[in-house]
């Protein structure tokens, strides 16, 4: 009898497996005429939603510009239709979609995935089945390293961003004649912080630099002053942090309280250039150097039409990211127009062949997109910003390259 | 012990709904005719046909993708069920286990050139070891301090992963995880290009480990389990070594979780310690088994049929209309299965299942008697 019941469990958990597979829906809709479809793959919940949420934001405004001025010409006016599918942050779920998104939604074009750890695998599958995937923002240097055919960058991968640090601190050390001796790293142990550190230690070496302090911290703290008390006490000239929000916060605000003398505060983004940065830390922030990918203040034909337009339709300044995804539709529009094609070989193609330097999209800080041989924008170029009160309350001001530098504006470094 | 019929050691329930599976069970014997036992041998066999010809009919890798995490996650969850449902404790740190086989597996084949099918089951025993090095303190913990034990411990290996880039010679490469490049294909590799594959060894491992379940579920240890799960005062007086059982249900449980942290390795070609060794996914696979029925064959394969695919398929359709709604859907299940049916839908289920099996039964007896 005990026979029985296993072959009764055995037969409802089977008959249930197999029923509701059954049921799943099977056939895919068929796209409709003139239309291309691009599959986003971005986190619209969980852990990053915010950031989804922007690009989310972007790509539509771009597209609803694409669109009203009349499509893809060379397609006979075919409409762009952005099809968003939701990764949690989750790589499993990330590639879950991408093989929806290719294989039932028959997308042409994928972009995404703001997570690095999504974007990797994701990546995978549509090198897989040769769908052009195009990545406005995911800044771990490996993702164009895979020796894919199909994956473009649009934003500076990792190590540009840290590179981009030295440079300016050799810049400003020659210009205001300031000698940079020491070095100490403080980041969140975190992916992105231990990266980026992993790259600011060969960085200094190459340049000598002696680092006084290399700490990682968990970016869940509610105390950071032992970290605080050991950069005072290793006295280096200039500090280098890569923080999340909250810990920014706090991070800076201690500083402040143990009044750490330094010459210059250097950070990576993140929760740096947080709105909500400047608001929180207030006084303490003042001086503190950022880098990021693009400034609100940038000097670029129809970057402030841009952000009046998108601040007007969702209540917030655009970011570096959602820059980066609205440039993204529009390179995607031209590549479109050269292809002339559907084909997904033609597309990429013609995604490798980008020289974008004008049109609505490119309000980044650069001139020109193009594509490396492994895909990587090679002109994407970022910006430090100086947080000060030029009589307007804190804002962010862009410092360098000397040549982005916000007209009239003196750096303050050293740090008084 | 084992003489004693109506004491379904896989109903971890109290007294007087010891199981509705035994209890319409014995019914069938006193009729005496065996229609259900036809009926059961042709539907299991036809079942099994449609589950191994599933692929065929189901071309799309969309939805292929989307069954194989269901069977993905109904092991898993079977896994867990030896210790979470038959030894009557609720561990929530099971992601150490998946982790533990995922590194391991990837790790031998990324540096050693170890097939990841040796991996498997090098990760697997390691994973025991961890299993039983947990049990041996936490098991004397009650309720929700063995919980609390395991929570933490799965958090602290989390954290030291992503703290590490290299135990030993292992390069574990910390919060960046590790990627499996898709180069070399083949079954020695453990990869493969289609979906159809991993549709396979799935299905294949979970079949294994149901009927695990079921002999264990038949064993003594089974009935040891259950009795230490429900009143481990009156087993021990009885002498039942209580400790020692659910060490063995963890050694297993351990054991078979790491499997399918290979599997799941090999199948997304990339792993990182905040995807897979998660609380989140420790969270999930509890969730599966108390919607689906902790301590029943069946109740972790419903969960997973029935969470998975409203979870998928919610994220697929409101995922960008209202970002978050899915999560919200869910928990609404979560609530209202926790409300209606605290034993899990595996419980209607069968009792549905039960009615149709007798009113056939009845209908055949009616035949042989005219």
């Amino acid at each position: 009898m005990d026979k029985k019941i296993f072959w009764k469990r055995c037969m409802s958990t089977l008959a249930v497996t197999v029923g509701l597979t059954l049921t799943l829906p099977g056939a895919p809709l068929l796209a409709a005429d003139k239309v291309v479809k691009i599959g986003n793959i971005i986190p619209l919940s969980g852990p990053s939603a915010t950031v989804g949420e922007q690009g989310k934001n972007a790509r539509e405004m771009a597209v609803a510009e694409i669109n009203a001025a009349g499509g893809i010409a060379s397609l006979g006016g075919a409409k762009l239709e952005l099809v968003y599918a939701d990764s949690e942050s989750k790589p499993e779920k990330g590639v879950g979609e991408a093989e929806r998104l290719i294989n039932t939604e028959k997308v042409n074009v994928l972009t995404g995935c703001w997570n690095s750890s999504v974007t990797y695998p994701t990546t995978a599958v549509a090198e897989r089945y040769g769908v052009p995937f195009l990545v406005p923002v995911s800044v771990a240097d490996k993702i164009t390293e895979q020796g894919f055919k199909n994956v473009f960058r649009i934003a500076a991968k990792d190590s540009w961003w840290t590179r981009d640090q030295f440079s300016f601190i050799k810049d400003m050390s020659a210009e205001f004649n300031t000698e940079i001796k020491k070095l100490a790293f403080v980041y969140e142990n975190g992916d992105w912080g231990q990266g980026i550190a992993g790259n600011w230690v060969k960085l200094a070496k190459a340049a000598g630099y002696e680092v006084v302090l290399n700490e990682p911290y968990p970016s869940t703290t509610t105390d950071l002053s032992p970290v605080v008390q050991k950069i005072k006490r290793s006295r280096p000239d200039v500090l280098m942090m890569v923080s999340n929000a909250a810990d920014a916060i706090l991070l800076t605000n201690t500083l402040a309280e143990y009044r750490v003398r330094l010459k210059a505060l250097i950070s990576s983004g993140g929760g740096h250039a947080d709105p909500s940065f400047i608001q929180a830390a207030g006084k303490s922030a003042r001086y503190l150097f950022d880098i990021v990918e693009w400034e609100t203040d940038v000097n670029k034909p129809g970057a402030r039409e841009a952000n009046e337009k998108y601040k007007k339709q969702y209540g917030q300044n655009l970011t570096g990211e959602a820059v980066d995804a609205y440039l993204a539709m529009y390179i995607i529009k031209d590549a479109l127009e050269r292809a002339a094609s559907l084909d997904p070989e033609k597309i990429r193609q013609a995604l490798a062949d980008t020289q974008l330097s004008d049109g609505p999209g490119m309000i980044v800080g650069y001139d020109k997109v193009v594509f490396d041989e492994k895909g990587q924008n090679k002109e994407a170029s970022l910006v430090m910003v100086q947080i000060n009160d030029i009589g307007n309350g804190l804002e962010r001001i862009t410092v360098w390259p000397k040549s982005a530098r916000r007209v009239g504006y003196t750096p303050v470094f050293p740090k008084p | 012990m084992t003489g004693n019929e109506t004491l379904a050691p896989l109903d971890n329930s109290s007294g007087s709904n010891a199981g509705p599976l035994s209890v319409s069970g014995s019914k069938v014997t006193d009729q005496g005719v065996n229609p259900r036992k036809k009926f059961e041998t042709i539907s299991l066999a036809a079942l099994l046909l449609i589950a191994f010809g599933l692929p065929l009919v189901m071309r799309s890798p969309t939805y292929l993708h989307i069954v194989i995490l269901i069977y993905f996650y109904a092991y898993l969850t079977s896994s867990w069920n030896m210790v979470g449902g038959f030894a009557g404790v609720l561990p929530l740190g099971h992601s150490v286990f998946i982790g533990v086989g995922a590194y391991t597996s990837t790790i031998l084949s990324l540096q050693y050139g170890i097939s990841p099918w040796i991996g498997m089951l090098v990760g697997g025993v390691l994973s025991m070891g961890i299993g039983v090095l947990i049990g041996l303190p936490t098991f004397k913990m009650r309720g929700a301090y063995f919980a609390l034990a395991t929570i933490a411990f799965a958090e602290g290996m989390r954290v030291m992963v992503e703290n590490l880039d290299f135990l030993g010679p292992f390069n574990l490469n910390g919060p960046r995880g590790l990627q499996i490049p898709p180069l070399n294909f083949g079954f020695l590799n453990f990869m493969f290009k289609g979906k159809e594959p991993y549709y396979y060894i799935i299905l294949i491992m979970l079949i294994g480990v149901l009927v695990l379940t079921w002999i264990i579920s038949r064993s003594k240890l089974g009935y040891y389990l259950n009795a230490g799960g429900e009143e481990p005062e009156a087993a021990m007086a009885l002498g039942v070594n209580v400790a020692r059982a659910k060490l063995i249900a963890m050694a297993m449980s351990s054991f078979l979780t790491a499997l399918a942290g290979t599997f799941y390795a090999q199948f997304s070609l990339f792993i990182h310690p905040k995807s897979i060794i998660s609380l989140d996914l420790s969270f999930e696979i509890a969730f599966i088994a108390l919607i689906g029925g902790r301590g029943s064959i069946a109740g972790p394969l419903l969960g997973a049929l029935l969470l998975r695919p409203v979870s998928d398929f919610s994220r697929i359709y409101f995922g960008d209309v209202f970002p978050g709604l899915h999560l919200v859907i869910f928990g609404v299940i979560l609530i209202l299965v926790m409300i209606y049916q605290p034993r899990g839908i595996q419980e209607p289920l069968t009792r549905a299942y039960n009615r149709f099996i007798d009113r056939l039964s009845k209908e055949e007896q009616a035949k042989e008697v005219s």
